[in-house]
């Protein structure tokens, strides 16, 4: 699904990522760990087209995708959640939601003035699958509120249910977890476990808690200073010397 | 025109606009929006040195000396009412942008409610030019030149030789860094105020020197000023004395250019002379910001 | 002149401007464009009109049409470097564009009649009036536009489109990564924004009959701003009640001359000193200006 060459991403002099070869099978979830400053976000940046590469090649359902600007990437079916959660705030969160929708027909002005009914139509059966989304993600109650006025946890489930409505194939997940409480976190752990299962979608989790990790992950990666340290399976992580000294204080 | 012509004449419009471009991209820098209301500071600066010249008889560079402190602490009193409150809400950098703006307005008109639309002049002689170099300048042109390089030079040493260029320069490099490590950056950003205000006081009153005064010079002025700052990578200061330069240059060689040999391709046609009116001065910043931002956004020297 | 004609003028130059004004809220508060050189728009309208009907001959319905046009493709080009342009650089780019459409205006006398103006510009529909109610038909012509205006943006802002663009103002960033090309709306928002405001300068040239660069000074993009600010943005009725406050206070205030003691520079300055205050004390104190954006609620 994802498979990525060499990667160098440098700022000035600082190597954020060096020489980084990894891959992502498809319908499995894997996770991305190392310690802060380690070149995690740097790289789901890159992948994503948010940042510009030094070098190296990505390549995304067998296409290269490196070069190519974040929107058409996404549109291809790869899309990323951010560390600290973009909400526009003045949009309301099913509006949320409903922005995240794939291929809308009154996206452009002439069709929102001429084509109406097709676009209420669209509208409706978005509506519906938004609705849906919000029951399992728990945010029903807040449907009308303005984004900007959620919890930090409520806006996390937020980022998921947006990518959700998107319907890629690999979703890139920035700390999905951080500043959710523990029961929320089973239901969402629960939730992309049940997703990937049932839709086959690929998941590439960055996450601190190896709780986590070891709970959904069927392949980790290790990066350290822009490097790969190691890959493995959670075990397999937990178990190596090198993993454990740099960044593993016991899990 | 001859070189040497053109070059006199962008060296004293580069030092006019570099002082100014150098207040600019300083506020840029440390506080993260384009103040709109700079080159009005400047030219109050510039209205305030004519009253203390015609009206309390003092000489002029002491007057433009005196106008300097007055507008510093107009500046900060600015910040302190407007831009601060609007740091402490964390408000987008854009609405004090927009908040610049409406200050350019308040100011320019105050300046013209003041002292009237009537064009002013600096009580200067009319000197004739001397010759340096296959030019001609007159004495006050090439003080204004002079002048200039001086107080670039003394910015290059605030910057590195003094504790408050230490200090900014960290504060430049690294916001989130510097708070942290207990600078007082309000009373940093109050300095900066002080400076950026005294140094657009110097640019304005120097302008004023070579040519006119009068309230709207504020708004004529800002686009090349602006443009500069960009040009020679905002939030760089040597990039503002280098884009003012550059663009007081192009100025002058794109007005001199005569576009008849295009068109004329060596005989082919026989057009006469075409050269672009002066009308259309600003037009050639525009021009060159567009360029600038289209190819290489951060400018000529980046940033620091 | 009679008071009623006093009102209807005040009345028509108001429907103007709040055309202008909604122009500039579409830009500004739905979509976080922020041009400062809206007054371009209302000069290449007004140009446009005028000239295609005087010099071309076209019918009136075509000048209209055309000013529209070609705005609207002004809009479009301004919108080109806005790739990875952020605020303040195009800030500073449409300010210093609104002043070359100016000096083009200004210096370009074979096309445009340069310092002097375009004179006699006919006006729609004159000769099925008499003098004195041509004036109200022309009041009704602009009730008329607004109202079109009003609807035809408040279906775009309520559509899955309007829902892209505060998206956009709000985090762009966020856009991009549900693959919304965010470029493509904003050029198409600021053509329909140009259009808008095209059509504002061509009724406005008009009705005037006469214009001339001295109309299309920076001055009229500040107003526009005082009216966006002060009535709010991100809503299409703050926009018109903007264009009320501001317009009432610019032409109430040429009335007090006479019972204050100050010249008329004096109080054009005194005006505008309030206006930029007025700017700084809703943006301090009411940034959200006097009508609220509204809530779209779900049912």
């Amino acid at each position: 699904m994802l498979t990525i060459r060499n990667l160098q991403k440098n700022f000035g002099g600082l190597r954020a990522l060096d020489r980084v070869s990894l891959e992502v099978e498809g319908d499995s979830i894997v996770g991305l760990i190392g310690p802060n400053g380690s070149g995690k976000t740097t790289l789901f940046n890159v992948v994503s087209g948010f940042y510009e590469k030094d070098g190296g090649e990505i390549y995304f359902k067998g296409e290269r995708i490196d070069g190519l600007a974040p929107d058409e990437i996404a549109k291809k079916g790869l899309c990323r959640t951010f560390q600290v959660c973009k909400a526009p705030e003045k949009l309301t969160v099913l509006e949320n939601m409903m922005l995240a929708a794939k291929s809308q027909a009154g996206e452009n002005p002439l069709s929102a003035l001429f084509r109406r009914r097709r676009v209420s139509m669209l509208e409706k059966a978005n509506l519906d699958r938004a609705m849906d989304l919000l029951e399992v993600l728990q945010l029903v109650d807040s449907r009308n509120e303005y984004a900007g006025n959620l919890s930090g946890g409520q806006k996390k489930l937020l980022s998921l249910g947006r990518v959700f409505m998107l319907d890629p194939d690999l979703i890139l997940l920035d700390e999905p977890t951080a500043g959710v409480n523990l029961t929320l976190t089973m239901d969402l752990l629960k939730v992309i476990r049940e997703l990937q299962k049932k839709e086959s979608k690929t998941f590439f989790i960055i996450e601190h808690s190896m709780k986590v990790i070891s709970d959904i992950c069927d392949k980790v990666f290790v990066l350290n200073f822009g490097e790969k340290m190691a890959e493995g399976t959670p075990e397999e992580i937990q178990q190596d010397e090198q993993v454990l000294k740099a960044y593993l204080r016991g899990a | 025109m001859d070189f040497s012509q053109i070059l006199a004449n962008g060296l004293v419009r580069g030092a006019e606009l570099s002082l100014l471009a150098i207040g600019l991209t300083m506020v840029y820098d440390i506080l993260g929006f384009a103040n709109f209301a700079h080159t009005d500071f400047a030219v109050l600066g510039a209205f305030l040195a004519y009253s203390f010249n015609q009206v309390l008889g003092l000489n002029l560079l002491f007057s433009v000396t005196l106008a300097v402190p007055v507008v510093g602490l107009i500046g900060i009193g600015v910040d302190k009412a407007i831009f601060r409150p609007l740091r402490r809400k964390e408000a987008k950098l854009v609405i004090s942008m927009i908040c610049s703006l409406g200050i350019a307005i308040a100011l320019r008109n105050i300046v013209r409610l003041i002292w009237t639309s009537h064009t002013k002049r600096y009580a200067i002689p009319v000197l004739k030019p001397i010759e340096i170099f296959g030019a001609r300048l007159t004495v006050i042109q090439i003080g204004i030149v002079l002048t200039g390089f001086l107080f670039m030079i003394l910015f290059h040493l605030l910057l590195h030789r003094t504790k408050f260029g230490k200090v900014l320069r960290a504060i430049s490099d690294n916001k989130v860094l510097a708070s942290a490590c207990a600078i007082d950056s309000e009373k940093m950003i109050q300095w900066m105020w002080f400076i950026a205000c005294a140094y657009g006081v110097i640019g304005g009153a120097m302008i004023a020197m070579e040519h006119l005064l009068y309230p709207r010079l504020g708004f004529d002025v800002i686009i090349p000023v602006f443009c500069a700052a960009i040009l020679g990578g905002i939030g760089n200061p040597y990039g503002a004395m280098l884009g003012a330069l550059t663009l007081a240059l192009a100025e002058n060689i794109i007005l001199c250019l005569d576009f008849s040999y295009l068109i004329n391709l060596g005989g082919l046609f026989n057009v006469g002379p075409i050269q672009i009116s002066t009308g259309y001065k600003p037009a050639i910043s525009f021009v060159i910001l567009v360029v600038i931002l289209l190819f290489k956004p951060t400018g000529i020297l980046g940033r620091k | 002149m009679p008071l009623i004609y006093f009102l209807i003028y005040l009345l028509t130059m108001i429907g103007i401007y709040s055309l202008l004004a909604m122009s500039l809220n579409f830009q500004v508060g739905f979509t976080g464009l922020i041009n400062f050189g809206q007054v371009a728009f209302f000069c290449i309208g007004a140009y446009a009109s005028s000239l295609l009907v005087i010099k071309a001959g076209a019918p009136l319905i075509l000048g209209f049409l055309g000013g529209m046009a070609l705005s609207g493709l002004f809009g479009y080009i301004i919108s080109i470097p806005t790739k990875s342009l952020k605020a303040d650089y195009w800030a500073i780019a449409t300010l210093a564009g609104g002043e070359v459409v100016r000096l083009i205006a200004l210096n370009e006398g074979w096309l445009t009649e340069g310092p002097f103006g375009v004179m006699s510009i006919s006006q729609p529909l004159r000769w099925l009036f008499s003098k004195d109610t041509y004036p109200l038909f022309y009041l009704l012509l602009v009730v008329a536009c607004m109202a079109v205006v009003y609807f035809v943006l408040s279906l775009l802002t309520n559509s899955p489109f309007g829902r892209n663009l505060k998206a956009i103002r709000d985090e762009e960033d966020l856009c991009l990564s549900l693959g919304k090309n965010t470029r493509k709306l904003k050029l198409q928002a600021m053509v329909v924004a140009g259009m808008v405001a095209g059509l504002g300068g061509a009724l406005f040239a008009h009705y005037i009959t006469y214009i001339s660069p001295e109309n299309f000074r920076p001055i009229e993009t500040f107003l526009m701003w005082a009216m966006i600010i002060v009535g709010g943005r991100g809503n299409h009725l703050g926009a018109i009640l903007g264009a009320v406050v501001i317009q009432l206070f610019n032409v109430s205030t040429r009335f007090i001359g006479g019972y204050v003691p100050l010249g008329a520079d004096s109080m054009a300055a005194l005006r505008m000193i309030i206006i930029g205050t007025l700017i700084v004390l809703f943006l301090l104190y009411t940034p959200e200006g006097l009508v609220k954006e509204k809530k779209k609620v779900y049912h």
